[in-house]
């Protein structure tokens, strides 16, 4: 065989290649392709693998069959008492007509735009009819759904399936925050001393209580401590009387010589007696001179 | 090149009809004829001959043979068969597309082989990774974050409550996968996905919860409620993801609010404080009257033995000597009397003056009390 039937294989079989390579195309499992001719919609293809099509004169337009995700910014809006605030929404969605999406839209930058504004704007409209608290309650999950619904309703002409609106964030102004800030730091604030004036008062009331017990006790010690003083004193009495009572002259007599020793037989006592005295009876007189208790003279018997 | 040899040459179709001697491996020489070779560099001439000689040998035909062709072709499919193996790791699962579609079948961890690029791929997702994402705040494990140091992101952290208060919260998810397939072909960016759930659901749950709660007694139920709701929207986008874990980091009052918050607790403190001092000021009274009384009481009690003992033991010793003085009153009461003055007398100092004295020059008694005040007090002094 010649060189020129070798090139001309070779060629052939390159041919081959290009043309094999035109129309054959694989989808993937993320992908949904449009087969298009001269612009016209042929068919929607969504399996994944290998396809074919008609070389050079269909193309393929390929869009994502995942879950895509739109989340424009967050826009200030008003709540239904005229309070204002910030709310983040995002939206989850699936084409789910490939077709309709290509005709309506044509690519997804153009559709989020567009999403992102019919979104913004359900937002606006249901929060207006919601107040703060709504938000923050059980009902958030039943707003959002409603904003989901709403939104499907709008989107349908897109041939896409919102899968899922959400709020994410939804946060107050700077200066109403503000507003919110010295109210909490004011309510501690009324807290704390609070707490501090309870802790003051039991303290106070535990003091004086333990004062008052203080008192009582020490009162009721002296009081028994007289009582028993006075029990001694009374037994004794008692006691002496009944001693002393067996012969009182006597008892007289004992206890004022008792007292002479007591009182005077100490040193630095200076007495100026007289020698009529009883001691003296024998000094003058050596039969003793007058008894002064029977004022006899003496001796006498 | 050694097969665009001039002349005859070549293999079996090559060249022009020539003499037809030889073999069928054409061992022609080609005849030199015409411009080229020559005397120009014989020894290359000569080289190439001989290569093309060996190659003869084992190719039959050599080069420009479609032998050869096949053969280089048959390496080449060989090496991009060869490519075609993949390992799998541990951690990993194996998934399989042919022609970008899923076969449905999982491979296990290991070395396996499915056809190369373009005609398979393969993609091989960690399942049994737990993965991590931080909100509201960034820390080493992040992508660029810097070192060690953690930073709170206030946007993401700062939530509103049920009573419309606002707190600061940090929190983790732990995610892994739980089905490849859903993984990788149901979600354009499930990591984003899972952040953007997370935060949605933490704020939902929060925003149903009190903030005093939020920071003490609520935490697990916060946590619980999160994860439960975002298995939940995870499930609704067949994300192929489980949670395995919400854990919060830090739930706070805000910054500018926080001196407060702690002020309260200082407060809850002080009021402790003063209580306990208060108590053991009771604590140290109390006792101490009780001590007191105690001692009051005992001192009364001595004082009542003791007198009721000094009056027995007075008494016993009256009745004892009032028995000896009935034995002989008279003798005995003037003995007495006698040594009653004589104790009495001996100590003190005496001055006996007889008013009554006969033939008395008559003393006038003149006392210098002064004087004997200072010897009293100075005797007094030297005792």
């Amino acid at each position: 065989m010649s060189r020129a039937k070798l090139a001309i294989l070779g060629g052939v079989i390159i041919l081959i290649g290009v043309i094999l390579n035109s129309s054959l195309f694989t989808v993937r499992e993320t992908e949904q392709v449009l087969v298009l001719q001269f612009g016209e919609h042929k068919r929607t293809v969504r399996e994944p693998g290998l396809h074919f099509k008609i070389p050079l004169i269909q193309n393929l337009k390929v869009y994502d069959k995942r879950v895509l995700s739109v989340d424009p910014d967050a826009e200030e809006m008003l709540l239904s008492d005229q309070k204002r605030i910030f709310v983040d929404a995002f939206a989850r969605y699936r084409i789910t007509d490939p077709r309709r999406f290509f005709q309506t839209v044509n690519d997804e930058a153009i559709f989020n735009n567009r999403f992102g504004n019919i979104l913004t704007s359900t937002v606006k409209e249901f929060v207006a009819q919601r107040n703060l608290e709504d938000l923050l309650s059980e009902q958030r999950n039943t707003i959002m759904r409603g904003i989901r619904d709403s939104v499907a309703n709008d989107t349908e002409g897109f041939g896409i399936e919102v899968v899922d609106i959400r709020i994410g964030r939804s946060e107050l102004p700077e200066a109403v925050s503000q507003t919110v800030y010295n109210r909490m730091i004011t309510e501690r604030a009324r807290q704390a001393s609070q707490l501090r004036a309870e802790g003051e008062e039991n303290a106070r009331r535990i003091r004086a209580e333990a004062d008052r017990q203080q008192v009582v006790i020490v009162a009721e010690a002296q009081r028994e401590a007289q009582t028993l003083k006075g029990e001694g004193d009374a037994t004794r009495n008692a006691i002496l009387g009944e001693s002393y009572g067996k012969d009182p002259d006597f008892f007289e007599f004992f206890r004022s010589l008792e007292a002479y020793k007591e009182t005077f037989a100490r040193e630095g006592t200076t007495m100026v007696l007289s020698p009529n005295s009883d001691f003296f009876k024998y000094f003058g007189n050596l039969e003793g001179g007058r008894d002064r208790v029977s004022g006899r003279q003496v001796p006498s018997q | 090149m050694p097969w665009n040899s001039q002349g005859g040459g070549g293999g079996p179709w090559g060249g022009s009809g020539g003499s037809g001697g030889g073999g069928p491996w054409g061992g022609q020489r080609p005849t030199g004829g015409g411009g080229m070779g020559g005397g120009q560099q014989p020894n290359i001439e000569e080289m190439l001959r001989r290569s093309q000689d060996k190659v003869r040998r084992i190719v039959p035909g050599g080069f420009g043979s479609p032998m050869i062709i096949i053969v280089i072709l048959a390496i080449l499919i060989g090496l991009w068969l060869l490519s075609g193996l993949y390992r799998v790791q541990e951690n990993e699962r194996g998934v399989e597309l042919l022609f970008g579609e899923w076969n449905g079948n999982v491979t296990s961890p290991g070395l396996h082989w499915w056809p190369p690029s373009p005609i398979g791929e393969v993609l091989t997702p960690a399942v049994t990774q737990i993965n991590r994402l931080n909100i509201g705040f960034r820390d080493a494990s992040d992508a660029g974050g810097r070192g060690a140091a953690q930073r709170d992101i206030l946007n993401e952290s700062l939530m509103l409550t049920s009573d419309q208060n606002i707190a600061d919260v940090d929190f983790t998810v732990q995610w892994r996968i739980s089905n490849a397939g859903e993984y990788l072909f149901k979600i354009r960016d499930p990591e984003e996905t899972v952040r953007a759930g997370a935060e949605s659901a933490m704020r939902e749950v929060v925003g149903q919860t009190a903030l005093d709660d939020l920071l003490t007694t609520a935490r697990e139920g916060v946590q619980d409620k999160t994860q439960a709701l975002l298995q939940g929207i995870l499930d609704e986008y067949q994300a192929g993801i489980a949670i395995e874990r919400v854990q919060l980091q830090k739930t706070e009052a805000p910054a500018p609010v926080i001196d407060a918050f702690n002020d309260v607790q200082r407060a809850r403190q002080d009021k402790e404080r003063l209580q306990n001092e208060a108590e053991s000021y009771r604590n140290r009274i109390v006792p101490t009257a009780r001590g007191e009384a105690a001692g009051v009481i005992q001192e009364a009690t001595a004082y009542r033995d003791r007198v009721i003992k000094e009056g027995q033991g007075e008494a016993s010793r009256f009745d004892q000597i009032y028995e000896s003085f009935k034995v002989a009153p008279e003798v005995t009461r003037r003995r007495l009397y006698i040594e009653t003055l004589r104790d009495v007398l001996e100590k003190a100092d005496k001055v006996i003056i007889d008013s009554n004295s006969e033939g008395g020059q008559g003393v006038v008694p003149y006392l210098p009390l002064n004087e004997l005040n200072r010897n009293r007090t100075g005797s007094g002094a030297q005792q």
